[in-house]
Parts: structure tokens; C-alpha cells; sequence
């Protein structure tokens, strides 16, 4: 039982730091199912920075995870600009400029896998193998029945995680650049009149989104994989967009539907486990967490309400 | 310098404007290319020839025993049919507005199913079993698209989202219906289709070279016809643009919607379950479990390439087909890793989204140049300014 909660909390703060960047770009009216690509890039960059500098600060030195985060969430805002030059500068339609990123992304770091493999180490492989990272309890909250698992075997970049998206709630909540920020996605004409610049306000959403996802996808390569390789690209992009959309496009809500994705998809697993079925059955059991979104958005997509404006280019001549 | 300018933006805006935006966008992923490929120190051009060479359109230096460029020319078009196929699934839904990014999984499906019921079945003659893989391919695309418009318009479920999901549920589905019955112990993919049920003949000796005869192809060009046919001169395919235009004016001009979406959805489906049969019971004879077809995806390029036009789909699914099906041996022959192709084809899409900013800007220079006409000092000056323009936003 414990199990579930420490793995289902170790999946769901990732994915949530990822929808939270989709939305902080959807929110400033800029469509965004780029975050799958956004994370595989910012995790290929963090493990390409972690392979780089483990040499010279020793294996299972922690620091370097740290390094490996920054350097992602780096890699993912650069890797951004695409996605707002695309949609901002060039008024491309913006779900296209999306599914473009994506296929670009995953072909992009495949690519560069293999050839910086081949230039460190000389052997053609097509992942780096990252160290493992460390991980703690919270004494006290640990103990507490039932819901003790959430404060087992913590990953460091969990505590990160959960400070950084109170952060990034008081940012657009409650703050004079949040604001501005919604009313982008609702009438940035609005914006335009009171002396904003839209444009300059949605390439922030972007290159924020941009390196949240880097964040969540390196957070991913550490706690699920161990490595990066092109398993990164499992779709988590996506199941973080759905989580968006089913979170309403409110940070809150979001990180409810997150948490149920991340307990749904450890509590199957750990009933594969406990039920001692074949290793095959895990297939059955890996795809509930999209079966249940799907169902859920059945649900709940009917009374949802996205930003007015997501998904039009600014047109300051437009009325 | 100036002058170019105007007469590319002559081209861009005139007639065959499509056409020379499609020109424009492959040049432009060349020139890339090129760039990309004297970072790593070798020869682009070598890599392009080898790209060629890799799909029987040039000669390689040498060939094996029963093989030459026809044997690769086969394989080339055998890959190229479930290309053709893919983006004219992709085409129908993208009329409509729809994203159908779930052509993969569709594909996939409706291969698996087609195997199993008709694949494995030993007893079924070719003219039977033939015409049957193509019938039921379609039947499953069908309902996987018809469900994704229903959740489209009933629930308003956006369908990148719903065909994503699907993507995976089909791949993990499949993978575990393979594993647990249908697995090759040797090749750890699914057990191979028989012959009869496969839509390419293979070893058929042309002189004396051994070919395969990829009877998709025809299937293709078929459909392709067939969709140009529908958008061009029925009151369906004028619904399905109109909708894809301007949902609340269709609304007006009284096209119901929501059927229309269903339709558009579901011949996708059904154009996505043939592109299936015809790569995996094809192109390739068996399935390898947990992995959805990367077509699925370049599909999109090709259609966007095309300019979601169906007979220029044609063309430039050829285009791209040549990128991965040259790729084996342009890596062997140059070097570079093989994942270039991918890489290309990436380039590519990215140049092809924004197909319609290029056409915008060059409307823009043509209506300055016509602006600063009468004037005879002003076409200097604004030229000038549009340079500016062009560099600092």
C-alpha cells in the first residue's frame, strides 16, 4: 500500500510540473501540445550535462542531479523558442507547429544521442545511463497511517517540485504579471489597449512552459527510467495535457487530476504485482491510466471552458 | 538582391503558388541538410546520391546475386503505398479541421486485426483472402475513427488528445493480444501472415531479378483518385471543407455538423486501416509488438507538404519516402547515423508549417511594390524598408 503512494507521487509531481507548463502557455493564448517534446528535449540536455560533467565531480556526487535539473529546464526553454517563433513570429497554426515538435524533438534527440555517444565513448549507443539519485523520508510524516507512502523514499527534486508549482500558482494568480498573463489567452486586445505587449507576454508563457517540461521530463528520466533514452517519448506530454484540460485550466484541480493519474497508474501496477500474474499482464495494467482519462474526459470535458483566445495568432489590426 | 526578392514573391503569390511554396520548403530543408551534414564533416551531396541510390531511383556501385536497382525500386514503391495511403488518411480528417494524429495506432489495429482473422487462416485462396484484409482493414479504421469523432462532437473531447490515448491503448492492447498468442519464438515479433492474405507478391522473377510486386500501390493511387474525386465534385467533400472553413457558417448554411464530422472522421479511419494492411501485410509481414508505425507520423509531413492536395500528396510522399527508405544505405555508404532521415524529414515539417507565412509575407512585398508604383523614388525606399522589416521584427 505504501508502495503506491510513494510511486504514484513520484510519477504525478512530474507530470504535473509538465501540465502546469502547458497551461501557463495556454492561458497566454498559445495552444501547446509541444510539452512532449519540450520534456524529452530538456531531459536528452540535463542527461546530456550530467554524462559530461560526472567525470569531473565523481559518481553518485548529488550535486550533479541538481546541475542536470537547471540544465534541462535550460534546454527546454531554448528548445521553446521553436514552438513560440513558430506561433508567435511566424503565425503558424498552432496544434500543427505542436505534432511538428513533437516528431521533430524525437527524431532531433535520437540523433544527437547516438553522435554524442559516439564522440564521448566511442560506442554507438542510443541512451545515456544516468546515476541514481538519492532518496529520503520526512520523519513523523512518515509514520502517519495510511498516507505515510507520500513521504517515503522521496526524490530530492519531489520538495522542488511541489515549492516550485506554489510558485507558479502565486505567479498567475496573484500577481500583476499573472494577470495580464490570462487576460492574453481571454482578449489580448484588451492587453494591447491597456499597454501590454502580447507578444512579449506569450513568448514568457512559452519559454516558461518550455522549461517546466524540461524539468518534468528529466525529473521523469531520473525517477522512471534510471537513463535517457527514446522511451522518454511514453506520451506523458499528452497525459499531462489531459490533465489540464481535466484540471479545467486551473492549477489546482490540475494537481488533483495529476495525483489521480500518478495513483492510478502505481495502484495497477502494484495489483499486477500483488495478483502474481505473468509479466504480459502489465500491458493490461500500463494502460489504465489512458483508458481511465479517456473516460474521465468523457465526463468532465463537456462543461470545460479553455481560454477564448487560445489558439489564435495575434492580429493586432483584428477587432 | 531586390529584384530576387520580387520575383520570389511573384512566385509565391501567383498562380501555382502552392507548387512553389512546396519548392520553396524542400529547397530550404536541403540547404539545412546540406549545413547539417558539413558540420559532420561529409559530403552532402554523397548523402543525398546515397539517399537515391538506397531507393533504386540511381545505380549503386554494385549488387548481390538476383538483385538491382529494380529489386530496390519494388521495395521503394512497396514502402511508398502505405505512405500515400497515411496522408490521404491524414487529408480527409485535416479537410474537416480535424487533427487525426492517431493514424498510427489506426494503422496498427487494423493490421493486427486483419492478421489474426485473415492472416493466419491457411485455407483462404489469394482472391478471396486478398480483397478480405482490405475490407476488414478498413471496417476497424472506420470504427476507431467514427468513435473519435463521436467523442469529438458529443463530448467535445479535442481528437489530438483522444487519438493520443488511443494510440497508446491500441499499442499496449496489441502488444499484450501478441505476447500472449500470436508470438514468434525466434523473431520475438508476431508470427508471419501467409502469403495468400499478403497484398505484395514476393520473388517474382522480372529477367533475372527477384522482385516484389507491391499490389497496395494500385490501392493507392486508387483511393487518392477517389479522395481528389470527393473534395473536388461532391456535396460531401464541399460539407467536409465548409465545416473544416467555418463550423458556425456551415451551421447557418444548414450542414449538420456533428454527421459530418463523424463522416470525415470515420473515412479517415478507414483510408488509416488500409495504409495498415498494406505496411503490415505489405510492406513488412508480421508485427513487432508495442511499437506504433513511425509513418503514421511522417504521414503528416507528407501531407502537409502536399498541401493537403491529394494527388500532390502523391509527389511528396514520395519525397519523404526516399529520406527513409534511402536512410539504411546512405548510413553505410557515408556514415552518419541512420536517425538523419527522421531528423530530415523533422526539418522538413518545420519548414512546411510555416508554408503560410511565407506565402503572407510575399503577398505583403507585392502589395508594397504595387503601393510604391506611381511614385518613381519610392520603390528604393521601401524596398529598403522591407529588408528592415524582414530583419528586426
Amino acid at each position: 500500500m505504501n508502495k503506491v503512494f510513494t510511486d504514484g507521487l513520484s510519477f504525478a509531481l512530474p507530470l504535473l510540473i509538465i501540465a502546469i507548463g502547458a497551461l501557463y502557455s495556454e492561458k497566454s493564448g498559445v495552444t501547446n501540445l509541444a510539452v512532449e517534446g519540450f520534456q524529452g528535449v530538456g531531459a536528452f540536455c540535463g542527461a546530456l550535462v550530467a554524462t559530461l560533467i560526472t567525470p569531473l565531480m565523481g559518481v553518485g556526487n548529488q550535486a550533479i542531479i541538481y546541475i542536470a535539473i537547471l540544465s534541462a529546464a535550460i534546454g527546454g526553454a531554448l528548445f521553446s523558442c521553436i514552438h513560440g517563433l513558430l506561433c508567435i513570429r511566424f503565425r503558424a497554426n498552432q496544434v500543427i507547429s505542436g505534432v511538428v515538435i513533437n516528431i521533430l524533438s524525437v527524431a532531433l534527440t535520437a540523433f544527437l544521442t547516438s553522435a554524442a555517444n559516439s564522440a564521448i565513448s566511442g560506442t554507438a549507443s542510443n541512451k545515456f545511463v544516468l546515476d541514481v539519485s538519492a532518496r529520503f523520508s520526512i520523519p513523523l510524516l512518515c509514520d502517519i497511517p495510511w498516507i505515510g507512502g507520500l513521504f517515503t523514499s522521496m526524490y530530492p527534486f519531489e520538495i522542488m517540485i511541489a515549492v516550485l508549482v506554489v510558485v507558479m500558482w502565486y505567479l498567475m494568480n496573484r500577481t500583476r504579471f499573472g494577470m495580464r498573463l490570462r487576460a492574453c489567452g481571454e482578449n489580448p486586445q484588451a492587453v494591447d489597449a491597456a499597454g501590454g505587449s502580447v507578444t512579449r507576454i506569450r513568448w514568457i508563457a512559452v519559454l516558461i512552459s518550455g522549461a517546466l517540461s524540461g524539468i518534468g521530463g528529466m525529473c521523469f528520466a531520473y525517477s522512471l527510467l534510471g537513463n535517457f533514452s527514446p522511451s522518454i517519448y511514453q506520451g506523458f506530454g499528452y497525459l499531462a495535457i489531459a490533465g489540464m484540460i481535466f484540471g479545467n485550466w486551473k492549477i489546482g484541480p490540475t494537481t488533483l487530476a495529476c495525483l489521480f493519474f500518478g495513483l492510478a497508474k502505481s495502484g495497477g501496477l502494484q495489483l499486477c504485482i500483488a495478483a502474481q500474474l505473468p509479466s504480459r499482464y502489465t500491458d493490461l495494467f500500463l494502460l489504465l491510466p489512458y483508458v481511465l482519462t479517456l473516460l474521465l474526459l468523457v465526463f468532465f470535458s463537456k462543461k470545460n471552458r479553455p481560454p477564448k483566445a487560445a489558439g489564435e495568432p495575434w492580429d493586432q489590426s483584428k477587432r | 538582391m531586390k529584384k530576387q526578392r520580387t520575383f520570389l514573391a511573384r512566385l509565391l503569390t501567383g498562380k501555382h503558388a502552392a507548387l512553389w511554396v512546396s519548392v520553396l520548403v524542400i529547397l530550404l530543408t536541403f540547404v539545412t541538410a546540406g549545413i547539417l551534414l558539413l558540420i559532420l564533416k561529409k559530403n552532402p551531396l554523397d548523402a543525398f546520391r546515397g539517399f537515391l541510390q538506397g531507393c533504386g531511383i540511381l545505380a549503386k556501385e554494385k549488387y548481390g546475386g538476383g538483385s538491382g536497382q529494380l529489386t530496390d525500386l519494388m521495395d521503394f514503391l512497396n514502402y511508398l503505398a502505405p505512405m500515400i495511403l497515411a496522408s490521404l488518411a491524414f487529408i480527409t480528417a485535416f479537410k474537416a479541421g480535424l487533427f487525426n494524429i492517431g493514424i498510427s495506432g489506426q494503422m496498427l489495429l487494423s493490421g493486427f486485426t486483419a492478421t489474426v482473422l485473415v492472416g493466419y487462416n491457411k485455407e483462404l485462396s489469394a482472391f478471396i483472402a486478398k480483397p478480405l484484409v482490405l475490407l476488414i482493414g478498413m471496417t476497424v479504421g472506420m470504427l476507431v475513427g467514427i468513435l473519435i469523432g463521436f467523442l469529438k462532437f458529443r463530448f467535445n473531447i479535442h481528437e489530438v488528445v483522444s487519438t493520443i490515448m488511443l494510440n497508446y491503448i491500441i499499442s499496449y492492447l496489441t502488444d499484450f493480444l501478441i505476447t500472449s498468442n500470436y508470438l514468434d519464438m525466434m523473431t520475438r515479433n508476431s508470427k508471419i501472415c501467409t502469403p495468400e492474405s499478403r497484398m505484395t507478391l514476393t520473388n517474382v522473377m522480372i529477367g533475372d531479378l527477384k522482385c516484389k510486386i507491391p499490389l497496395a500501390l494500385i490501392v493507392a493511387i486508387l483511393v487518392a483518385l477517389l479522395v481528389s474525386f470527393l473534395f473536388r465534385k461532391t456535396v460531401l467533400g464541399f460539407e467536409i471543407k465548409a465545416v473544416g472553413q467555418n463550423q458556425r457558417c456551415s451551421r447557418y448554411a444548414g450542414i449538420r455538423i456533428s454527421r459530418t464530422i463523424l463522416l470525415s472522421m470515420g473515412l479517415s479511419g478507414a483510408i488509416a486501416g488500409l495504409a495498415g494492411v498494406a505496411y503490415y501485410l505489405g510492406y513488412t509481414n508480421s508485427i513487432v509488438p508495442n511499437t506504433l508505425p513511425g509513418m503514421g507520423y511522417d504521414s503528416i509531413s507528407v501531407a502537409l507538404l502536399g498541401n493537403g492536395a491529394p494527388i500532390s500528396s502523391i509527389f511528396a510522399a514520395v519525397i519523404v519516402s526516399i529520406f527513409q527508405q534511402g536512410a539504411n544505405y546512405m548510413s553505410s555508404s557515408v556514415g552518419v547515423a541512420k536517425e538523419i532521415a527522421s531528423l530530415i524529414t523533422g526539418i522538413l515539417l518545420l519548414f512546411a508549417a510555416c508554408g503560410n507565412y511565407m506565402k503572407y509575407r510575399a503577398e505583403r512585398k507585392m502589395q508594397q511594390a504595387a503601393d510604391s508604383l506611381p511614385d518613381h523614388e519610392a520603390p528604393s525606399s521601401t524596398g529598403a524598408q522591407a529588408g528592415k522589416e524582414a530583419e528586426t521584427p
